[in-house]
């Protein structure tokens, strides 16, 4: 992967800088409609990171309390210790329901695990259901938003596609075009014989999981097949079904500026007469990779409260100019930087943690106060640590800051130096800063020079 | 079996990792502040909830008729079903719904709940049921699959008409969650307005996967 590369290529493109602003500022405008209406926004933000770090602070005792109330309500509960594994129970329950068809409803996790890739190698085919993810799957790309995986595609490229992929008559109205994936989803739908999801939330008090969706594809999704898979990270589970209604006044106004989305189905084990609806089987897949890591310091387990909101790749400075695809992994902008790298191992992804700022945007909007620029200069110094930097450059790069501490330390050795400059109208090269903007000539006296004159003047009127 | 072992070492693992942070493993005080804990009803405003629920639902995009008694709401139902130029109706196990679908056979196609496959349900223009709870704050229904069938018929046509007690509106989302028989119904969703998308070019479509028209019938008692 090359963040710089590819974020030069997004950079380029205007198309998609112009789809990302008009989708970044509408999104931060709703959020902040939507917060403005709640009396306690700050206490809401505060009592779910606490009952986020109570859960992560006993993180085994509650999944072994959801697991075990879960396979009381007739889901069955898998573990799965990385992608591979995952991958591998999901196909096998496919394999031993005779899926052929798999509907699938929006998850994260899913395409961490690469699920879609997977399936196919086994004969399976994987269709994505959310209409945003539809899109892009149907296009053979990836999202570059995590609420709207499509933002960086136009109405007229996306109709050029469902002409060629579906045989509409080419339309440049968003209804029509909508209703044309309604209907060849729908025969996806009719014809499946397992539908997987993602969670939201996982309650251990009921062994309940919750999922958020405004389209209704998951309600399908989860309750048309027989057989119905759940993937969930091991930081989804929430103690008590009451915690529920504070995530779930947090999560819709960060993500997309609603008070509630359309729907949030509750499921809890299987149906409990045959004439009921609903799949026969629920079985639901407890995915750690790389997860339990993050428990072992303070400061990279905060990135277990993550809710998956998408807040703070709305407010990135970053992640509005380039958008997701330049970050080289399922989860882009600041959550990206900080969850890719420990996920995946410092090696996959060293670079993301300097694709940021620092500004501290992303920590203001979190709805669980998560301290993404502290995550983020933890895993910089475990970069540098482990030899990010190598041979002369990091021997350059070390000069440079002893240099820089010895002048600073020393007031009269930076006056002497900045007056040679002047005299000499030197502007010290500055790399990449100065590379794509113009560094204004040094003034012909100092401020410091200035402020003395301007004092003695003061002073002798 | 290979997911046992997957079990046992992810929970060591968490175990592990835990014990090698620094902070000590004492529960956290959950602060009770914050908005979660529900605001108590504006006291002796009777029908503010109601008010509050049909603004939400107009708000969200769904429809609102208001009705006394069960002559009344069959009435109201049999013009929703025809303005919305209905053919196929296919209603949930409620006892009311069936009372109040009885009469209207004669004028529309009656999809058979028990009979129902996929074709037949996919094929019907308009799913009746009960909600069993509404939500002012945020004007959304609460349908439990316990007490009745209504999990595909909310969703799967593309008109939802859901009848609501005015005496089964809560005020808070919090009201909502702690009214649930969750311990009863494998399934409990959550309906606020129709089913929505922003996925092109962040233009609303209403009725993508699920209803275009949720139209709710508030009973009240007579």
């Amino acid at each position: 992967m090359s963040f710089d590369r590819d974020a030069r290529t997004a950079l380029a493109d205007g198309q998609l800088r112009g789809a990302l602003r008009h989708a970044t500022t509408l999104f931060g405008e709703r959020r902040r409609a939507a917060i403005a209406d709640v009396p306690d926004w700050e206490g809401a933000r505060d009592r779910a990171r606490a009952i986020k770090d109570e859960t992560l602070l006993h993180l085994d005792r509650y999944l072994e309390q959801f697991a075990a109330n879960a396979e009381r309500a007739g889901a069955q509960v898998h573990w799965a210790r990385d992608a591979a594994q995952a991958c591998d129970i999901i196909a096998g329950i496919a394999a031993r329901r005779g899926a052929r068809t798999v509907v699938k409803s929006k998850s994260m996790a899913s395409e961490e695990i690469h699920l879609n890739a997977a399936l196919a190698a086994r004969g399976i085919a994987p269709v994505e259901t959310d209409l945003g993810e539809y899109i892009v799957q149907l296009a053979g790309e990836k999202p570059s938003h995590i609420v709207v995986p499509a933002i960086h595609k136009t109405k007229g490229q996306i109709a050029a596609l469902f002409a060629e992929k579906l045989g509409m008559e080419p339309s440049d109205d968003v209804a029509k075009l909508a209703a044309a994936a309604r209907q060849a989803l729908r025969r996806r739908f009719a014809d499946a014989d397992l539908g997987v999801s993602g969670v939201n939330f996982a309650v251990a008090e009921t062994g309940t999981i919750l999922i958020l969706e405004n389209e209704g594809n998951a309600r399908l999704t989860t309750s048309l097949p027989r057989t119905h898979v759940a993937l969930m990270g091991i930081e989804k589970v929430i103690p008590r079904f009451a915690d529920l209604e504070v995530f779930l006044r947090l999560l819709p106004r960060s993500g997309t500026g609603q008070a509630l989305t359309a729907y949030q189905s509750l499921l809890t084990g299987t149906k409990r007469h045959a004439a009921d609806e609903g799949p026969e089987e629920l079985h639901i897949v407890v995915l750690d990779n790389g997860r339990s890591r993050m428990l072992a310091s303070p400061v990279t387990r905060q990135t277990l409260a993550c809710i998956r909101c998408g807040a703070c790749l709305n407010a990135c400075p970053v992640y509005r100019q380039i958008g997701g695809h330049a970050y080289g992994s399922v989860y882009p902008g600041p959550i990206g930087a900080v969850l890719t790298p420990q996920l995946l191992g410092m090696g996959e992804s060293a670079e993301l943690p300097y694709a940021s700022s620092l500004c501290g945007a992303c920590r203001d909007v979190c709805p669980v106060k998560i301290d993404i620029p502290a995550v983020l200069l933890h895993l910089r110094a475990q970069a540098v640590a482990r030899g990010g930097t190598t041979g002369t450059r990091a021997l350059l790069e070390r000069l440079a800051f002893a240099s820089y501490a010895a002048v600073m330390a020393r007031p009269r050795l930076f006056g002497w130096l900045m007056a040679c400059a002047r005299r000499l109208h030197i502007v010290p090269p500055l790399g990449a800063w100065t590379k794509w903007r113009d560094l204004r000539p040094l003034a012909p006296r100092s401020f410091r020079d200035e402020w003395r004159a301007g004092l003695r003047h003061e002073g002798g009127r | 079996m290979r997911s046992e072992d997957a079990r046992r070492e992810i929970l060591s693992a968490i175990r592990e990792n835990l014990a090698r942070g620094s902070s000590p493993p004492v529960p956290l005080s959950v602060p009770e502040t914050g908005d979660v804990l529900s605001s108590p009803s504006p006291e002796g405003r009777e029908g503010q909830g109601v008010r509050t629920f049909t603004e939400r639902l107009a708000a969200v995009g769904a429809q609102c008729s208001v009705v006394r008694g069960e002559a009344e709401a069959a009435g109201a139902l049999a013009g929703i079903l025809s303005g919305a130029g209905a053919r196929r109706v296919v209603g949930s196990d409620a006892p009311l719904v069936q009372r109040l679908l009885r009469p209207l056979r004669d004028r529309f196609e009656m999809a058979a709940l028990d009979r129902l496959s996929r074709d037949d349900l996919f094929a019907c223009d308009v799913g009746v049921t009960t909600a069993q709870w509404g939500i002012a704050e945020t004007g959304t229904l609460v349908l439990e699959s316990a007490r009745e069938r209504s999990r595909l018929l909310s969703l799967v046509p593309p008109i939802h008409v859901a009848l609501l007690s005015t005496r089964c509106i809560c005020e808070s989302l919090g009201d909502g969650l702690a009214h649930v028989r969750q311990a009863d119904s494998h399934a409990i969703t959550f309906i606020t307005g129709p089913s929505r998308t922003s996925d092109i070019e962040l233009t609303l479509v209403v009725g993508v996967h699920g209803p275009q028209t949720v139209h709710v019938l508030l009973l009240e008692d007579v």
